[in-house]
């Protein structure tokens, strides 16, 4: 199985690596590369799935080796591993399609495609490592990927500080996460998944809160996790189709991806996990209410992304399927909403103002169809796919609260009220670009994508409705002709574990009672939310009636106001200060400078002395005679 | 093969020194054509003797052959040479480095360019023999022959400040190789050494060993004055403006190869002698050098000008090279040695960068610069992959240099491992805010006045940075092939492979 994955690892690299050389400046050959790689990769991860019997496939290569430090290249393709793999393949093929559609009048092609195959490369080199090493390696170059394409229209001014931000607000994460992985491998003398579990299984306690708090920095980083998260609203400068795959379905992902890899291990300890939980739900809920304080559609999304992420940080501590089930949900319903935002922002002509759309469900049915599944979908209406992953969690965190302390109940709130705000938000944005009339030109004029455009909206919107069933309950459509849809070996991971979850929860107090209250509520918000937003007024009736709780919503909890006045004020004066008073003044001037100037003052005394003058000899010869008298007598 | 390795050893030293004394010699008949040629000639040869001897030495390990492959002192009366898993990378990077400094040169106009090749050719010979020797002294006397060039070239063809900034870098310099020649000495009388020669002193120290206040005293000597040659937190403050002053090519070789000699001293040399000496300065030289981690990663954060940024980032990255002996293990001082190989061709790669950058905006400021890369999309990667490389990123040979390093401060200290840490950090905020400065956003009032005729790095100009970004990327996709001697090589060192 080996060169089977290093072919999905290594096509699009290849292909990056071909187009950044060879097909910089082309009109399609680079996008016709890029795109057959993404095929092939998920023509291949889909082959693996269906026809490769092994539950676990392990590898290893050493790539270097420093005394006792060696450091292994290693596959792991286990059932989590083949969840994550099947949504990257997936969703990143779709998304190299649309990309096709959305970037077509854009002139630097090459770049874009060449940067969204070398995220491929990097994602799956982070799905397929065995170890913690290489998953850094590899979180490092998405790191890069991302940071490459959010810079993509770099003579914007958004773009080059969005870019910059986004790097290194997840250095910071990389840091800890680093340091974390260090640590574990001077604890544990290994960071390979399969011997951390071994040794977990052997003695519970060698797992460490200090070792998961520093790996959960790296969580913090990636998934733009309180206090990390302020790089994902500016990250959507880029190309849409690059919010949605790299900022919404995969990469954010892959700190949740990362935690319920180590979770299911036992690395992670319950102390670790309360963080997580208590941060997570937090996320949910303010990230909620900000997305109402947005009017960019793109913003919108990208802070009912971190809410959701949010929402499977919580869920790694209630029981990491849960996390992974959300995820594989969320790709999906999130996906399907940026490339739907993507299709109206092109229609509209680069509008992106929510307010300045309007209509658009007439004009763009497709785009429209696709945007109702997604929404219902995130919104967790039941029979969609959200619904199962989102249920399973409330369930889990509702019965937490059953039996736990105050702290369980606070967590429950804020869930609640995050699963309460989702319709809010989501309702403002559907009812403002899809419903009532056009409020701008260009929303007047729009009409219908491209085939490349409307093709994976339409997909995503089947897996929309129908995603969370097949995953939760591993369903055979047609006896198991369909399983080509959604691999079982791709949805095995959470169903094995989920069923027996589920049905625990059924049966406690008040779960049927909870969940019809949880619809409800979800319906009813919707329902507000047209009577607040709905109407077609053409702007935001919170900024107009409201406006300085507008105001403090834009603010998103002035984390961005806070670390502007920290690097602008703190960091860089302080920069600023060692540059110019510590290194130039007191070590240059002062010490350097000032060394020679007291060895030039010295040297002037002796050469005044050396003045060769009568005088001077006669001072010298007394001045000598009376030392040797002193030497010779004292 | 023996016969081979050694004749292309000595070639690889003597080639360029030869190159010089033929240009010096028949002075008066050469052209600025005919010196362009016998410089590439004597690079070249260098170049190939570093690549095949590192190939081979690679092939004949993985073969499970033992390491010591090239040995060479059959002349009698030239200086001993041969190359270890350690000094094998640091050849390799002279070889390199040199070459794309000296192509650097030959397609860049100056006056007097008879000079200027005999000068860059003897500093190229040099510090090829600085890494090839294995007699401690004559370690010291290429390490002589090749500094020395520098101060000249900077004071003729060097930029604004030259005069000062060479003056402080030849008192500085100097005053360090004299403290670390103190050290050399002391050692060899001490160990009462039948000659300077490494081994030598290792069997005169394995038959009387040395006391450990001496060791201490030696090893504070060694520290110092090769600590002076690299930088080290507080004598660094010649590195930033001389860099900056150099000509590019001089500033190439000097940053990228010259510097590292003094870390490479320290790890070939004074730890594996000095062991008690190292674990008593130890301390010292971490706290020393979080200093350069940190104090001098702020300090290039405030920087404005191109080059001087490039040149206090090659003072901090330092700083980890440092941490890495100061661990005093397999991991720490093999990481350092990458970190090394991979920080000489990503700073070569900047200043030439740099150089190609403000020939095209005529400005040093990059407060000046900004949205470059419409005019210049392959100038703006290759940057960009410069300062990915420099900052770590996976991918490059520094990487991995950084991680190993990193990796061994946990058992020396996690406190100082993590303040170590903190430097990918603050490279990134410098490093991006370069990138994002010359080539992103718009362009400033005085690029956009003659924005439209910058032109994309031409053809010729791409040459070295190709050669450098290649090896960079070969070592970062292949870090065996300079570990595997490392690790051959150090496990066999006690000072290293015990301590942990």
């Amino acid at each position: 199985m080996e060169w089977e994955l290093s072919s999905i690892l290594f096509a699009p690299l290849f292909a990056a690596a071909v187009i950044g050389i060879f097909f910089r400046k082309s009109r399609w050959t680079g996008a016709f590369l890029s795109v057959s790689s993404a095929a092939f990769a998920f023509a291949m991860t889909m082959w693996l799935l269906l026809e490769a019997s092994v539950p676990q496939f392990q590898s290893s290569f050493e790539l270097f080796k420093l005394g006792s430090f060696q450091l292994d290249f290693g596959y792991l393709f286990d059932p989590v591993g083949k969840n994550m793999m099947f949504i990257v393949a997936f969703i990143g093929f779709l998304v190299h399609v649309f990309s096709v559609g959305y970037m077509k009048d854009d002139d630097a092609k090459g770049r874009y495609f060449a940067g969204l195959s070398f995220f491929m490369f990097s994602m799956t080199g982070l799905v397929l490592s065995s170890n913690l090493f290489m998953m850094f390696v590899f979180w490092e170059l998405v790191g890069f990927s991302s940071y490459a394409l959010i810079g993509h229209y770099a003579s914007t001014e958004a773009a080059r500080e969005a870019s910059k931000k986004a790097f290194i607000v997840n250095r910071v994460g990389d840091f800890g996460f680093l340091l974390g992985i260090i640590f574990c491998w001077n604890a544990l003398g290994t960071t390979n998944f399969v011997e951390i579990a071994q040794i977990m299984k052997a003695d519970p306690s060698a797992a460490s809160t200090g070792m998961g708090l520093l790996i959960l920095c790296g969580f913090l980083g990636k998934s733009a996790q309180f206090p990390l998260q302020v790089w994902l609203a500016d990250a959507m400068v880029g190309p849409t189709p690059v919010s949605a795959l790299i900022h919404a379905a995969t990469m954010v992902a892959a700190g949740v991806f990362m935690m319920v890899r180590l979770t299911s291990i036992g690395f992670v300890t319950p102390e670790v996990l309360d963080v997580v939980f208590v941060l997570g739900a937090l996320m949910a809920f303010c990230a909620g209410l900000w997305a109402l304080g947005q009017n960019d559609i793109k913003k919108i999304l990208a802070y009912s992304t971190l809410a959701h992420l949010g929402l499977m940080g919580a869920a790694c501590s209630l029981g990491y399927e849960l996390a992974m089930f959300h995820l594989t949900m969320h790709a999906f319903f999130k996906a399907a909403l940026f490339l739907v935002a993507g299709s109206a922002i092109l229609a509209c002509h680069h509008e992106q103002d929510i307010y300045k759309m309007g209509g658009l469900f007439k004009k763009m049915p497709i785009t429209g169809v696709t945007a109702l599944f997604a929404t219902l979908s995130i919104m967790a209406v039941p029979s969609f796919s959200g619904y199962y992953s989102k249920e399973g969690i409330m369930l889990s965190a509702y019965g937490r609260a059953l039996s736990g302390g105050a702290f369980d109940a606070f967590v429950l709130l804020l869930l609640l009220g995050a699963s309460a705000l989702t319709p809010l938000y989501m309702g403002r944005l559907f009812f403002n670009v899809f419903m009532g009339r056009p409020h701008s030109e260009a929303a007047q004029h729009a009409r219908e994508s491209s085939l490349w455009i409307t093709l994976p909206l339409l997909v995503l919107a089947v897996y929309s409705f129908v995603g969370g069933f097949s995953m939760a309950y591993d369903f055979k459509w047609l006896g198991g002709k369909m399983d080509f849809l959604m691999p079982s070996a791709a949805t095995q991971f959470v169903s094995e574990i989920w069923d027996i979850h589920y049905l625990g929860l059924r049966k406690l107090d008040g779960a049927h009672a909870f969940e019809t209250a949880l619809v409800l509520v979800t319906v009813v918000v919707f329902g507000f939310a047209y009577i607040v937003y709905g109407g077609s007024r053409g702007c935001d009736i919170l900024q107009k009636k409201l406006p300085p709780v507008y105001g403090a919503l834009r603010k998103h909890g002035w984390f961005d106001v806070a670390y502007n006045w920290y690097v602008a004020k703190v960091q860089q004066r302080f920069a600023i200060l060692l540059a110019t008073f510590v290194d130039l003044m007191l070590i240059e001037l002062l010490s350097v400078r000032g060394v020679g100037v007291v060895c030039a003052v010295i040297g002037q005394g002796f050469k005044k002395m050396h003045d060769a003058t009568s005088n001077s000899q006669v001072k010298w010869l007394v001045g000598g005679v009376v030392l040797l008298f002193v030497l010779i007598y004292f | 093969m023996q016969y081979f390795h050694s004749i292309m050893l000595n070639a690889g030293v003597y080639a360029p020194l030869l190159g010089a004394v033929v240009i010096v010699a028949l002075w008066t008949y050469m052209g600025a054509r005919s010196v362009r040629g016998i410089a590439m000639a004597a690079a070249s040869v260098s170049l190939l003797s570093a690549l095949s001897l590192w190939a081979d030495y690679f092939l004949e390990l993985s073969a499970g052959g033992k390491g010591v492959a090239v040995f060479s002192d059959y002349m009698g009366f030239l200086p001993a040479f041969g190359l270890n898993g350690i000094s094998m990378p640091m050849y390799a990077l002279a070889g390199i480095v040199g070459f794309a400094a000296t192509y650097w040169a030959v397609i860049s106009k100056m006056e007097n360019p008879r000079l200027y090749f005999t000068l860059l050719l003897f500093m190229q010979g040099g510090l090829m023999g600085a890494f090839a020797a294995t007699n401690v002294l004559w370690m010291y006397m290429f390490h002589e022959f090749a500094l020395v060039p520098t101060f000249i070239a900077m004071t003729i063809w060097g930029g604004a400040g030259k005069r000062i900034a060479a003056i402080q870098m030849a008192i500085y310099l100097t005053l360090g190789a004299l403290v670390s020649l103190a050290g050399i000495i002391a050692l060899y009388m001490q160990t009462d050494a039948a000659s300077f020669e490494f081994g030598a002193i290792v069997q005169a120290m394995a038959a009387a060993p040395l006391d450990a206040s001496w060791q201490g005293w030696i090893f504070a000597l060694l520290l110092f004055g090769l600590g002076t040659l690299v930088s080290l937190f507080p004598f660094y403050s010649w590195a930033p403006r001389g860099y900056a002053a150099a000509p590019t090519s001089f500033a190439m070789l000097h940053a990228g190869v010259l510097k590292k000699f003094g870390l490479y001293v320290l790890i070939q040399v004074a730890v594996p002698l000095l062991p008690v000496g190292a674990i008593e300065w130890g301390w010292t030289l971490a706290v020393l050098a979080l200093f350069n981690v940190i104090y001098i990663g702020l300090v290039t954060m405030a920087q404005r000008d191109l080059k001087l940024m490039v040149s206090y980032s090659s003072v901090a990255h330092m700083g980890l090279c440092f941490l890495g002996i100061a661990s005093m293990s397999v991991i720490g001082a093999g990481g350092a040695v990458v970190l090394m190989f991979g920080h000489g061709l990503s700073v070569a790669l900047l200043f030439l960068l740099s150089n190609v950058i403000t020939n095209r905006t005529e400005q040093w400021d990059m407060l000046q610069m900004g949205g470059l890369y419409k005019q210049t999309p392959v100038l703006a990667a290759m940057f960009v992959m410069a300062i990915m490389a420099s900052i770590g990123l996976p991918g490059f040979a520094n990487f991995w240099g950084e991680l190993s390093v990193l990796v061994s401060l946990w058992n020396f200290s996690p406190a100082i491992c993590a303040l170590g840490a903190t430097g990918i950090i603050i490279s990134a905020v410098y490093g991006l805010r370069a990138v994002a400065r010359i080539f992103m956003g718009e362009p400033s009032e005085w690029i956009s006045k003659r924005f439209g005729a910058i032109a994309d790095i031409s053809v010729k100009e791409r040459i070295p940075a190709i050669i450098l970004i290649a090896a960079l990327m070969f070592v970062g996709f292949c870090p065996k092939s300079v570990t595997k001697g490392l690790d051959a090589d150090m496990k066999d060192i006690p000072a290293y492979s015990e301590s942990k």
